[in-house]
């Protein structure tokens, strides 16, 4: 009898706190009812003792990315896209004292301009692509546009992201097309899909599938009641057989690619990823990167998807679409939506078995740009610094509350990750949730070339509603840390 | 008439509805940040056993609570649960928090996970 009370009492426990977790709503950070005028107030940003955070540019449209030049002069990407398909020009921007930008270049109606390096006289920033595709550009001082690779696979949800220099190559990201490899009619919400009716993910190398097919909403037609079924790699509305081969070709989605840094074709280094954004040399030479974890939506959506900080490993799989953050996600009920179905395997093989991560993020953090830290004159030298863009719930998927906003370090041969700048308040979250004048979305960071302060590009304002991101041009801001 | 077995359950079932209301309404009425900016100070695990609860909550509970506070599940720097409550919890799921097999958590490194907590909570 005490053992069925216990099991009953557990039972009404637990049907209490799902059926609370399914009706409470969504608290987001970017669920905000008005848009504020965009406030900068340092004192409502916490950074450690001894430490000091103070905006230096301000009033730019959806910033990215920053580097520095041989000089040290600071320079800073707009990015000429966001989601929400805002669009305007991608410009590479130099600040100068006092906050004034000065336009070295601009690009075509094909962003987001998602990152830059600075090397030997001359900027490599990762053009997204929405529109054309992606490209790696070359850009000079006086404005020279070189077009290093083009034709990346980057109109979808995911772009072309990076890069970094080693070794003579240029190593970028490239995202995938969608959430989880089957196209639906999230992708038509992003707006791609309605202009790209035939574009899907393509693996780096042969894939062998198991014939999962997922039938949703069709929103290429115009009949309400059409439906479409549609399998993995598969364009919209083409199903898919088990055992059926996907051939595999480079340039391909979800991978770490490099090309010599004067141009050239692209090899594969790191595949089976969702979307590697920030790419960033450690102190003693190796490569990490960040990668976006699943989302909560579409035609196979995944629950609890922590975003992924990873070491790059040549020729290595890193489990995308079957896994997360090293774990698979088939047939477990931590990856599961509740109220819905075990997600299933869309994989019959494997390519492998993938690496352990160096750290896993919270969950819809958008765990973005890093940089490590490799002097004491800033201190923690070796570990990481993470810009979180925050989460984009509803859309993404619902939080309890804001997950992100912030910038955080990482000790990667821990996985312990610490907040390091952070708004003050009861709760957690961007300035205009808070009603205060703080980090908003954290999109990247950038040391100096000495090492001594730490830049945090903050795309600024993206209020999300149940029809998706509206981003506010001319609220991004640039914010400095020193040490004192 | 009801006997003496229905209302022992009726009983039950308003117990088991008082508790699961008050514990939701004091997790969401507590907020705990320790964040270490909103501390001004850094926290060090005192001990291995610690550190190891630290490295385990990294790669296991991080994810959905980050920095011990609300994110896509509930704050666990404010859960006033005992921690015996939590380590069941951890292993055996409530709601829409999964299990954690000893596969995944062993049974040394959930006793750690909890001198993390505690640890992280008063620091």
């Amino acid at each position: 009898m005490r053992t069925y009370s216990s099991l009953l009492f557990f039972l009404i426990i637990s049907i209490l706190a799902q059926s609370c977790y399914r009706m409470r709503a969504s608290k987001g950070g970017g669920q905000i009812k008005n848009v504020p005028a965009r406030i900068m107030n340092a004192s409502d940003i916490a950074v450690p003792a001894g430490y000091k955070i103070e905006p230096v540019a301000s009033g730019l449209s959806f910033p990215t990315a920053a580097a520095f030049d041989e000089a040290g002069n600071l320079y800073v990407l707009e990015a000429g896209y966001s989601y929400g398909e805002v669009w305007g020009e991608p410009k590479l921007l130099r600040v100068d004292a006092g906050g004034k930008t000065t336009v070295v270049a601009k690009g075509p109606r094909n962003g987001p301009w998602s990152g830059i390096a600075w090397y030997n006289g001359a900027f490599y920033v990762a053009e997204g692509g929405e529109m054309e595709g992606g490209r790696i550009l070359k850009i000079t001082k006086d404005g020279t546009v070189t077009s290093l690779i083009s034709e990346l696979p980057s109109m979808g949800d995911h772009h072309t992201n990076g890069p970094v220099i080693k070794d003579g190559y240029i190593y970028f990201g490239q995202g995938t097309a969608t959430n989880s490899s089957v196209v639906g009619p999230d992708n038509a919400e992003f707006g791609w899909l309605l202009r790209k009716k035939n574009f899907h993910d393509i693996p780096c190398k042969d894939l062998v599938l198991n014939g999962q097919n997922y039938t949703s909403a069709n929103p290429l037609t115009d009949d309400p009641n059409d439906t479409a079924t549609t399998g993995a790699y598969q364009s919209f509305g083409t199903a898919t057989t088990p055992g059926q081969i996907i051939k595999g070709a480079v340039p391909c989605s979800g991978a770490v690619m490099r090309i010599p840094i004067e141009g050239g074709k692209p090899e594969v280094v790191a595949w089976g990823l969702r979307n590697p954004f920030g790419l960033a040399l450690s102190p003693d030479g190796r490569i990490f990167f960040t990668e976006n974890g699943f989302d909560d939506r579409g035609n196979r959506p995944v629950w609890g998807a922590g975003d992924v900080l990873w070491e790059l490993k040549n020729d290595t799989w890193y489990g995308w679409p079957d896994y997360s953050a090293g774990k698979p996600i088939w047939d477990d009920e931590e990856f599961k939506v509740p109220g819905k179905e075990k997600v299933k395997a869309v994989l019959q093989k494997h390519p492998a078995n993938p690496p352990k991560p160096a750290a896993i993020f919270g969950v819809h953090s958008s765990s973005n740009g890093i940089d490590f830290s490799k002097t004491d004159a800033f201190g923690y030298k070796g570990e990481a610094f993470v810009a979180q863009f925050g989460d984009m719930a509803p859309k993404t998927g619902k939080v309890e509350f804001p997950v992100g906003f912030k910038v955080v370090r990482v000790d990667a041969s821990t996985g312990v990750i610490k907040d390091f700048a952070v708004n003050r308040g009861r709760r957690n979250g961007p300035a205009t949730w808070l009603g205060k004048g703080g980090l908003e979305r954290p999109v990247s960071v950038k040391f100096n070339p000495e090492g001594s302060v730490l830049y945090v590009v903050d795309f600024g304002i993206v209020k999300m509603t149940g029809q998706g991101p509206q981003p506010q041009m001319n609220t991004g801001t640039i914010w400095k840390i020193t040490k004192q | 008439m009801e006997d003496h077995k229905t209302v022992g359950m009726k009983k039950l079932l308003v117990i088991s509805g008082v508790i699961a209301i008050v514990n939701a309404c004091l997790i969401s009425a507590c907020v705990v940040r320790k964040a270490e900016p909103l501390e001004q100070k850094t926290f060090i695990p005192k001990n291995e056993q610690i550190a190891n609860g630290e490295r385990v909550f990294m790669a296991n509970c991080q994810k959905c609570h980050p920095a011990g506070e609300g994110g896509l599940g509930p704050s666990v720097n404010a859960n006033p649960a005992p921690q015996f409550v939590k380590r069941f919890q951890m292993r055996h799921g409530l709601g829409v928090m999964p299990s954690f097999k000893k596969s995944e958590i062993s049974k040394s490194d959930l006793h750690d996970v909890s001198k993390f907590l505690h640890a992280w909570k008063t620091y």
